[in-house]
């Protein structure tokens, strides 16, 4: 059950880490969550067998820093970058289009 | 990184066709609802684990364009990613289309998609008397370098590109279909015809972020895989009035779920 518990953690830690970079915001917590509980778990287990809790210091290392940039890209603006190169290549491209158009004579 | 892919692929597609919609009128009738110098702004959220994630930013704008014969009125829409998944999967892409601005008779329509490193530009140039449109495919190879791919095609007299769909089914006189009817609409999308067909469903009141709107909710289904699920999950809510704004939209595609709503609208001709 030790490890079952420890290996659950190590999972649910690592996808929670993962999803908290990527900018999914509050969806990231679902699997930190889940490692916290199967941490505390493991970590219950461990004390009442006596074994090194080393890993279990780690994994509620990992879930904080989780945590955090969870919550730091769920509160991050939505916001659209400025592109000048686009900006730039959007206006030749509309020029262009206006030749094109030129020959065009509308019917009403 | 496959799944945000597939999430992503063709993303503005997926927006944008199913924004297409409803009822009977005759084809490229009077335009009195869409004017010059309109602004629409939305947000585009997918739907993973049961919570919205707010993925791209949509925009429809209006602007009149002058050539030294004619005066246009260009239809611009365009998706961009929120800066935060920039990093990881950037789209950047326009469709617009050059107009009549009397009827709304489409001339030229550009598309250019730039989703994650992949690219492509299709351009249709219109021959209404002929029911022709010549259209030019331009993608990029691996190295860099670009390839043009020519064709002529035939098309329907119904046939439009997606961008005039959008405004043309705006253009509708809506408030005269009775609710539970429906029409079929043929649009040309990578030079081939897909047809549409827009039920009303009925007319609601929704919260946008514009204030309260009494809405004609419409359902939408496609005959391609672009749109899947029954005829109710997909639906666009147009504002009933003389804008017919879409404010907000439910949509479900092969890998979820998502739903556009409106930021901000401004401009409008009423």
């Amino acid at each position: 059950m030790r490890i079952l518990f420890t290996t659950l953690s190590i999972i649910f830690a690592i996808v929670g880490i993962i999803l908290s970079i990527l900018p999914f915001g509050y969806i990231a917590l679902i699997p930190i969550v889940a490692a916290l509980v199967f941490t505390l778990i493991a970590s219950k287990l461990l004390v009442k067998e006596g074994k090194n809790t080393g890993i279990i210091k780690i994994l509620f290392a990992v879930i904080i820093i989780s945590t955090g940039l969870s919550i730091y890209n769920a509160l991050k603006p939505n916001e659209i970058e400025i592109d000048q190169d686009a900006i730039e290549k959007q206006k030749q491209s509309d020029e262009e289009t206006l030749e094109e158009l030129e020959d065009i004579e509308i019917e009403d | 990184m496959i799944y945000l892919s597939l999430i992503n692929k063709n993303f503005m597609n997926r927006l944008l066709l199913f924004f297409v919609l409803l009822t009977s009128v005759t084809l490229h009738g009077q335009n009195n609802t869409i004017a010059a110098g309109e602004k629409l702004t939305f947000t585009a959220s997918y739907n993973m684990s049961g919570l919205m994630t707010d993925l791209v930013q949509v925009t429809m704008e209006t602007k009149e364009v002058k050539t030294s014969k004619a005066t246009l009125l260009r239809l611009r829409c365009k998706a961009q990613t929120y800066n935060k998944w920039d990093n990881f999967f950037k789209i950047n892409d326009i469709y617009e289309t050059y107009v009549n601005p009397k009827n709304l008779t489409p001339y030229l329509h550009k598309r250019e998609i730039n989703e994650g490193g992949y690219y492509k530009k299709m351009q249709y140039n219109f021959n209404r008397g002929l029911n022709s449109a010549k259209s030019v495919k331009t993608k990029k190879r691996k190295d860099g370098t670009f390839w043009d791919e020519k064709k002529d095609l035939t098309i329907g007299s119904k046939t439009n590109d997606i961008v005039t769909t959008i405004y043309y089914i705006r253009n509708l006189d809506i408030h005269k279909a009775p609710v539970g009817s429906s029409d079929n609409f043929t649009i040309l999308f990578d030079n081939e015809e897909t047809s549409m067909k827009i039920t009303l469903l009925s007319k609601e009141t929704i919260s946008t972020k514009i204030g309260k709107k009494e809405c004609y909710k419409l359902a939408i289904s496609l005959n391609n895989d672009v749109l899947s699920g029954s005829t109710n999950d997909n639906l666009l809510w147009l504002t009933a009035d003389d804008n017919k704004i879409p404010v907000y939209a439910k949509f479900k595609v092969p890998v979820g779920n998502g739903e556009l709503k409106i930021q901000s609208a401004t401009g409008l001709k009423h």
